[in-house]
């Protein structure tokens, strides 16, 4: 009750901060443009994935590649550091994941049931690595209103409202976006009865050809203390046409 | 004179030797009395032990079997090789073979599968059950334990247990992400409101089921038309051979049918193993209460040798004479085991809330675990200790008589 | 005075005597009996349910049964095992990590319950060593694991094959390793047989970056009639050694289940034996009440002869205590070596229920256990039930009228 509380203050403090939404465009539409802009069809990654948890003495950092090809529904992805993790890739061509562990030389297809576990510890999922559907549709979108402010930049704050039957738990979720570039900025993320569990903030935004990027993500789950999984973008290109031998089970067990 | 036997015989026809005994019955009240008490209370105390032992048994297939898994169910041939879900039935063709089906009272469709339960705080494994809101209480009781909330019915609410709803930080209203592999691989989910939320009585159901409606989960699956399984009641859970061939007749070669023996192999064990232990006391109470009756019937006619001797004295004829006694014990165990009957079944009535065991166990509380033992009459089961009865008052009334009139009169009226 | 007559009335009349001495011998016989077989049945069956797995007694992190994941944990230290080894009541002490894994060969991979338990501890509390089928339990070896016979034909692998365990570790990377097959063993029940797999604790802390955490220690109690007490010694043995909050689980928590079906059955059990009582009771007033009844010339004429009525009743009182207590005496010398004998002895089940049983690592048989309350309790019961029985026949032969008495001649 008092987190509650607590939460209700917390949104109606930052929603007088607010302005006014204008007129145009609505909120739907700056939903579908990040989307556009963010989700984006195939696309080339360099990473570094760094994990916090009060389980580690220090943050375990993991850089990977993933190459994403959204139209032909397959994903692969291959670790590079740290050494011990070196070589270890995961190949989705759908509906199956495969992963493969060079110490060990052995390929394993990882079951549906493993799926929607951490991927490699992280605040992540298995799924959330390859999930291919748009998100649009799971939500109604309504203004919040603009933030003068944040972070210096004007912000768009549109609240995503789950559809009934949609598969989200979230009972909300605030998104500041960008104005200027239509990139979010910041998320947070509510249960039903309003009570904030997840922040996730986007920053270092970069241009990446035609669009913007940011290339720091860091979600924290403020339900976890001392949680926090930071995903730190050394590379991304878009709209690549990938080689059909990168999305083989022989390209899992490649060394270089 | 005709010999003994046949004299016995002819006087036992006879009226007079019935008004002779109960004019002998009625000159000893306190006497017959005895008797009478021995008999009823032998006989009531062994029909509501038995009523009992019955109640336990049932009580523990109405727990594991009630619950869930009902008398029979149908499944594809080979379900228990691959996971349910890639096992199935058609459900149309299922429900048009099994429905009105003579022997069976319940017929309850359901889809299997496996997922993840998800809320903002927790995700848990959980085992699905597609559930028909209508016609799953005609086979199990799942329904009956809902203790806050209502049982499935509305569209996208689904009914969880406690322990999970604790798990899930949920209550009724609160919402749920099913996330499931598809019947075609595709990873899948749909949110769901938490309609109901009932205290199962086993820890694995309090903990990890979903129930969904049959219709949702099919959809979600992507089976449409089909299912993993029927659960089948039958009419008398005495019938389940018969139940079970009448399933398999009406299902042939499509569908394989398993009794809850076949199925809960362990459930049986350990039933047995009660049941076994059960009849070794019942027996024990059985052989109390033959002793009881011969010890109160022997003694009374031990006292009689001396009236016997005075009867014989003046003429009687001793098969006339065993005949009365033997007609005396007849009238007594007749109305030893009316009364006795009445006793037992009364303490059945007395009893039909069932004795209720929550006091004796923390544990018991914490779940839906019905905690009452409740006797269960079964009027076919009085018979073997009708018998035992009324053989053994036999018996112990004529023999004594026999010896009795072969004791010299004048030994016997010195003997007292 | 009253006591030599009593006496004198029970020499004399050997019939009666014999007819209600049987039936008390006969009450106390069957009530040892029957306590003696509901203790042993439950004792056997909570026995085979704590061997299994369960143990006694489980030391767990604070909140583990509730909530089930490597967060809860115990540390395994040495100064926790001597202070579980050496509290008193303990018989023996197994810590164990339980993980998730899964296994994979080619293409076939199994989800399982990942146990990692200590090889040298293990077989002190509970019988997986002597489940296996084939090949061996777990040694010293590294990487070694024992699989569910169904686990094993899911992935196809046999003694001596390999397989890669995959799991998340404590400190959240995924953690991989190959593993030999050292031996497959029979689960007590199909679920378990489809999802069981034991690796060493030493391999498990290894695989699953635990150092020095385990999720359980399953005790064994030396005797399993003073658990609480051996709860309360091992709950303070571990505070002063344990810097974490833990729990001692009595079994009765960790397998609700199994308390449940025990208190149904001890319950339907003990109804019986009042029944039972009840039954002995009657027989008992009855026989009294007819010796009475057959005696009523006697009384009459003891009466008559200006012997008080409460002298009356007396006598009858103590002659009926009298029989009772020798037929307590008496069955407490035929029931308690008899249970004994039954103890050594136990009654084989037959048919159906005896090959389910054995399936289940259950002895197919019912046994009686003979504990010490069993023949005070029999005697106990016995006392009320005399005390009781007696008092009505005694009340009636008090209240006979001499002329009555005389009359019956």
């Amino acid at each position: 009750m008092a987190a509650m509380a607590c939460a209700l203050w917390a949104s109606s403090a930052s929603a007088q901060t607010l302005e006014p939404p204008p007129a145009s465009p609505t909120a739907r539409e700056v939903a579908e443009r990040v989307e556009n802009n963010f989700r984006g069809e195939s696309g080339f990654l360099d990473a570094t994935m760094i994990v916090k948890s009060p389980r580690l003495p220090e943050p375990r950092r993991m850089r990977f590649q993933s190459w994403d090809d959204r139209g032909g529904k397959r994903s692969f992805v291959r670790v590079l550091e740290p050494a011990k993790d070196k070589g270890t890739a995961f190949l989705k061509l759908h509906p199956n994941l495969w992963s493969y562990i060079p110490r060990v030389e052995r390929t394993i297809r990882i079951p549906p049931s493993m799926m929607l576990q951490s991927w490699m510890g992280s605040d992540f999922t298995n799924d959330d690595l390859v999930r291919e559907s748009s998100t649009l549709d799971d939500y109604t979108h309504r203004w919040l209103g603009v933030d003068p402010s944040h972070q210096g930049s004007r912000a768009f704050v549109i609240e995503h409202v789950p559809k009934e039957g949609a598969p989200v738990v979230w009972g909300r979720i605030a998104v500041w976006v960008d104005a200027a570039r239509l990139v979010p900025v910041r998320q947070e993320f509510f249960d039903e009865a309003g009570e904030k569990l997840r922040v996730m903030t986007l920053s270092d935004l970069r241009a990446v050809g035609s669009r913007v990027y940011p290339h720091r993500w860091s979600m924290t789950p403020l339900d976890k203390p001392g949680h926090e999984t930071r995903i730190e973008v050394n590379e991304i290109r878009f709209g690549e046409k990938f080689a059909d031998d990168i999305f083989t089970q022989r390209n899992l067990t490649r060394r270089d | 004179m005709a010999p003994a036997p046949m004299e016995f015989a002819r006087s036992l026809a006879r009226p007079s030797t019935w008004r002779l005994a109960l004019r002998g019955l009625g000159r000893q009240p306190r006497r017959s009395g005895v008797v009478l008490a021995a008999v009823a209370i032998g006989l009531g105390a062994l029909v509501l032990a038995m009523a009992l032992q019955f109640g336990l048994i049932e009580q523990m297939v109405e727990t594991a079997i009630r619950t869930e898994i009902g008398d029979l169910q149908a499944h594809a041939p080979d379900w228990n090789e691959a996971p349910p879900l890639e096992r199935r039935l058609p459900l149309a063709e299922s429900l048009a073979a099994l429905e009105g089906a003579p022997t069976l009272s319940g017929v309850a469709p359901r889809v299997r599968g496996e997922g993840l339960a998800q809320s903002p705080r927790a995700s848990v494994g959980v085992r699905v059950l597609g559930a028909d809101p209508e016609r799953e209480p005609s086979v199990s009781t799942l329904a009956s334990f809902v203790r806050t909330g209502a049982w499935l019915g509305e569209p996208r609410r689904v009914v969880i247990g406690s322990g999970l709803a604790r798990r899930l930080g949920v209550e009724v209203g609160g919402k749920v992400v099913l996330s499931v592999q598809d019947a075609r691989g595709d990873l899948t989910g749909e949110s769901f409101r938490v309609g109901g939320i009932v205290n199962a009585p086993s820890r694995e159901l309090d903990e990890s089921v979903v129930v969904v409606r049959i219709d949702e989960a099919q959809r979600l699956y992507a089976i449409p038309g089909e299912i993993s399984e029927v659960a089948l009641r039958a009419r008398d859970g005495e019938q389940l051979a018969a139940a079970s061939a009448v399933a398999k007749r009406a299902l042939g070669e499509s569908a394989r049918v398993e009794t809850w023996r076949e199925l809960e192999p362990m459930l049986v064990a350990l039933l047995g193993l009660f049941d076994q232990m059960g009849w070794v006391i019942y027996a024990a109470i059985f052989v109390a209460m033959a002793f009881g009756i011969a010890n109160v019937l022997l003694m009374s006619v031990f006292e009689r040798t001396r009236e016997i001797g005075v009867m014989l004295a003046i003429g009687m004829l001793p098969a006339r004479m065993v005949a009365i006694v033997t007609a005396e014990s007849v009238v007594l165990v007749v109305t030893g085991v009316a009364l006795g009957l009445a006793l037992g079944f009364g303490a059945i009535w007395l009893l039909r809330d069932g004795i209720d065991l929550a006091a004796w166990s923390e544990g018991m509380r914490e779940f839906g675990v019905p905690t009452l033992l409740k006797p269960v009459a079964r009027a076919g089961d009085v018979w073997a200790p009708l018998w035992v009865a009324g053989i053994t008052a036999l018996i112990a009334g004529f023999w004594p008589a026999l010896r009795a009139v072969r004791i010299r009169p004048a030994e016997a009226l010195r003997r007292t | 005075m009253i006591l030599r007559l009593a006496w004198r009335n029970i020499g004399r009349n050997k019939r009666r005597t014999g007819l209600t001495v049987a039936a008390a011998v006969f009450a106390v016989v069957l009530v040892v009996h029957m306590i003696a077989l509901t203790t042993g049945v439950h004792e056997g069956m909570i026995e085979t349910n704590v061997r299994m797995h369960a143990g006694h007694l489980q030391v767990t992190g604070a909140g583990y049964l509730e909530d089930r994941t490597l967060e809860r944990f115990a540390r395994w230290t040495p100064a926790l095992a001597r202070a579980i080894d050496g509290a008193p009541g303990v018989a023996a002490a197994a810590p164990r990590v339980n993980g998730f894994a899964l296994l994979s060969n080619g293409p076939a991979s199994q989800g399982v319950a990942l146990l990692g338990v200590d090889p040298a501890r293990e077989g002190a509390v509970s019988v997986w060593p002597e489940r296996v089928v084939r090949g061996e339990f777990l040694g010293g070896g590294e990487r070694e694991i024992v699989l569910g016979e169904r686990v094993a034909e899911a992935l196809r692998v046999d003694v001596g094959d390999e397989l890669l365990v995959f799991t998340v570790a404590y400190t959240l990377e995924n953690a991989y390793e190959m593993f030999r097959v050292r031996g497959v063993l029979r689960a007590p029940d199909p679920t378990l047989d489809r999802s069981l797999a034991l690796i060493s604790l030493a391999d498990a802390q290894a695989l699953l970056v635990y150092e020095e955490r385990v999720s359980e220690i399953a005790l064994l109690a030396r005797d399993a009639a003073r658990l609480a007490e051996t709860r309360a010694a091992v709950a303070s043995a571990v505070t002063t050694v344990s810097a974490e909050a833990l729990d001692v689980n009595p079994w009765q928590r960790v397998m609700p289940e199994l308390e449940q079906m025990l208190v149904i059955d001890d319950a339907q059990n003990y109804s019986m034996l009042g029944i039972l009582v009840l039954v002995v009771t009657f027989g008992l007033l009855n026989t009294i009440l007819m010796s009475v009844l057959e005696r009523q010339r006697e009384l009459g004429v003891m009466l008559a002869l200006g012997l008080q009525p409460r002298a009356l009743f007396r006598l009858v009182y103590v002659e009926s205590l009298l029989l009772s207590g020798v037929g307590l005496a008496v069955g407490l010398a035929l029931a308690i070596p008899g249970a004994a004998i039954m103890e050594q002895n136990p009654i084989p089940l037959t048919g159906e229920v005896a090959q389910m049983t054995a399936q289940f690592g259950v002895d197919p048989i019912i046994t009686w256990k003979l504990e010490a309350w069993n023949p005070l309790a029999a005697t106990a019961l016995m006392i009320g039930i005399a005390l009781l029985s007696a008092l009505y026949p005694a009340a009636k032969a008090a209240s006979a009228r001499p002329v009555d008495a005389l009359r019956s001649l």
